[in-house]
């Protein structure tokens, strides 16, 4: 029973930090009144820039930063289209879930032409803690992870203390509450939704990078599989907080590892009940969380300057 | 100069998306371009070729790109271009862009592709379709008589890895990753654990399967991953599996236990191609020559003698059959797995 846990803890942690990456993207996109729909592409050039620079340089880490430069580049259309053209931003955030899949397997095929082999690469490795990993349960879990796992967690400790004990924290909250009123106080508004969007991009492009240099070999093109869309639900989940997203996280990556365990554990139920689990689970929780607005006040909304 | 700007940022994107959907149609390597193959003279004929995998998955969409692209080469009549990684949403699109580029054969290498190919066939009586795992029934209910099936023996395809998963078991327990559940990847669940339990039974020991786990897609090869070591975990000892890219994940995770191990403990049967040294667990592999089912169908569209039929494929007419094997497997257990292969072909397997 212990060694169940142990493995379902494992699985959901797993599961959880490329979903984390992405959702706090969201959230440091949010809080500064940008909602950014285009995750899932964000992610998915991430994914594929992070496989492709590990694969020609054979550094993981060369692969990680290249997908948070890229997620940047690519997320910089959506910032000067809803930002400095005031466009509208899910028509923009979509039109990035559209052009950055396509312009990774564009480039992908590029590089790798039409052979049929499959490229694998070497995933980062795991930084273990003599003695401290063999604790049962929790050792596994803290003590012998991936660096982005941890970092993972040192993001989330540090954006509570960014946005709740910070003056440029509680700055950038106002440009998402109230821009006017904020630009009236000297917060520069249009830099901080730059700023935003430039850390959203990157973010995003890490947690597609980690999917294919700390947890698959190859490159597939459905490997983000929908994670940029529960993310957004992960941060309505965690109400806007970096503690509620890691539980949200958190959750939804043990909705999916218990789905997998239960369809193995052969217990006569038909296995479409259990895949229904991690969708029931969301529709159940943003039903319950969901139903007081706690979002930033000025969340999508054009900022323009000599607006009255 | 603000709506200007917009405008021209909205075009650039189009225009980049239009490239890069471009990108997803491709002529194949073996042939030159459209443009070049029509200067020459040479292709008359155009195949289409539609995937929901990736044709770099390690798998099954890597096996059927290369027993297409090995029957087009053997034909100069004919060119190839494919379109891969399409969500269920997208096959009545592209097989309808090929029927309205002028394509005379649309290959589709699936069950699930049955609809939109029945539906692409009636709107498109000229154009003629092959459809890999159909159904025996599919050809007969096409209205223009324009569909043929090529159809695999999926409970042989079963048997030939079930055999090798009921002498390699040393747990007794044996597993099955499926993509989504077909009739052709439940026909081959069905063989693989009656197989292994017959052979394990000749060998004088117990094998049971876990059942079978489906990962709702083919291109996912993180749930590859997290399914293999779910199975590992309930003992599970050999793997097949009929789920293109999420095979490549769990045959990730095989590899990663057994490096934790330090000896290779739990094994892979590959199919439909010969994927022996792509990773360090797979034992053998189940081969499908689908490249001959197509050479004569490539020849039929071309000679106009095309026929709305099934075309079955067995190991008596050589369209199945095995790959190398491992090393890792003694002698003893190869002679017998070779003993079992040959009952299967003179029909004396179980019988």
């Amino acid at each position: 029973m212990l060694g169940f846990l142990s493995n379902i803890i494992y699985a959901t942690v797993r599961m959880a930090v490329p979903l984390l990456f992405i959702s706090m993207a969201e959230l440091y996109s949010e809080r500064a009144g940008m909602v950014n729909i285009g995750l899932e592409g964000l992610a998915v050039i991430g994914s594929l820039c992070g496989f492709l620079m590990s694969f020609i340089t054979g550094s993981v880490w060369i692969g990680i930063l290249c997908g948070a430069l890229v997620g940047i580049l690519i997320n910089l259309i959506y910032a000067y289209a809803t930002i400095s053209l005031c466009a509208n931003q899910i028509v923009y955030g979509m039109a990035i879930n559209i052009l950055a899949p396509a312009v990774a397997s564009f480039v992908y095929r590029i590089y790798f032409g039409d052979g049929s082999s499959l490229n694998q690469i070497s995933l980062m490795k795991t930084i273990s803690i003599p003695g401290l990993k063999n604790i049962p349960l929790i050792g596994p879990l803290l003590f012998d992870q991936t660096p982005m796992v941890y970092l993972a967690i040192i993001l989330v400790i540090f954006t509570a203390i960014f946005f709740n004990r910070s003056k440029a924290g509680l700055n950038y909250k106002a440009v998402g509450e109230h821009p006017k009123a904020a630009a009236t106080l000297g917060i520069p508004v249009i830099g901080t939704k730059y700023l935003a969007c430039i850390i959203c991009g990157a973010l995003s492009g890490i947690g597609g990078a980690y999917l294919t240099t700390c947890y698959s070999t190859t490159y597939t093109e459905g490997i983000v599989s929908g994670r940029g869309f529960i993310a957004l639900a992960a941060v309505i989940f965690g109400r806007w907080s970096s503690g509620g997203i890691l539980i949200a996280c958190l959750f939804f990556g043990l909705c999916d590892a218990a789905q997998i365990r239960l369809q193995v554990s052969s217990l006569s139920i038909p296995y479409q009940f259990f895949q229904m689990i991690p969708y029931l689970a969301t529709i159940i929780v943003l039903a319950l969380v969901g139903s007081k607005q706690a979002g930033p006040k000025a969340n999508g909304n054009p900022y323009r300057k000599e607006e009255r | 100069m603000k709506k200007f700007l917009a405008m021209l940022l909205c075009g650039s994107m189009i225009f980049g998306l239009a490239a890069c959907g471009g990108g997803a149609a491709n002529t194949s390597d073996g042939g030159s371009d459209a443009a070049e193959t029509a200067e020459a003279g040479e292709a008359t004929h155009k195949v289409g070729f539609i995937l929901n995998s990736s044709i770099n998955d390690g798998g099954w969409g890597t096996a059927c790109y290369t027993d297409l692209t090995a029957a087009v080469d053997a034909d100069p009549d004919w060119e190839l271009a494919y379109t891969d990684s399409l969500s269920q949403d997208g096959y009545y699109d592209a097989m309808v862009a090929y029927c309205n580029e002028g394509f005379d054969l649309i290959y589709a290498p699936g069950g699930e592709y049955t609809d939109a190919v029945m539906q692409v066939a009636e709107e498109y009586p000229d154009v003629k379709f092959a459809l890999l795992n159909g159904g025996e029934d599919i050809p007969a209910s096409a209205k223009n008589e324009n569909v043929t099936c090529l159809l695999p023996d999926a409970t042989q395809i079963g048997w030939i890895a079930g055999a090798l998963a009921g002498l390699a078991s040393e747990t007794g327990t044996i597993a099955f990753i499926g993509g989504m559940e077909l009739t052709t990847t439940l026909a081959k669940y069905e063989g693989y654990v009656e197989a292994a339990q017959y052979v394990a039974e000749k060998e004088g020991k117990t094998v049971s399967a876990l059942d079978a786990v489906y990962a709702n897609s083919f291109d996912d090869s993180s749930k590859g991953i997290e399914f293999a070591n779910a199975m590992i975990e309930q003992n599970a000892d050999v793997f097949f599996g009929d789920a293109s890219a999420v095979d490549s994940g769990a045959r990730q995770a095989i590899d990663e236990y057994n490096e934790k191990q330090g000896e290779i403990k739990v094994f892979d049967i590959a199919q439909p191609a010969d994927f022996l040294g792509q990773n360090d667990c797979i034992i053998g592999s189940q081969v499908t020559d689908n490249s001959s089912l197509l050479s004569l169908v490539l020849k039929s569209v071309a000679d106009g003698t095309f026929k709305a039929e099934v075309t079955y494929g067995d190991l008596e007419n050589g369209v199945l059959s095995i790959g190398a094997l491992s090393d890792s497997l003694s002698k003893d257990v190869q002679d017998k797995y070779l003993a079992y292969i040959e009952e299967m072909k003179n029909g004396t397997f179980m019988s």
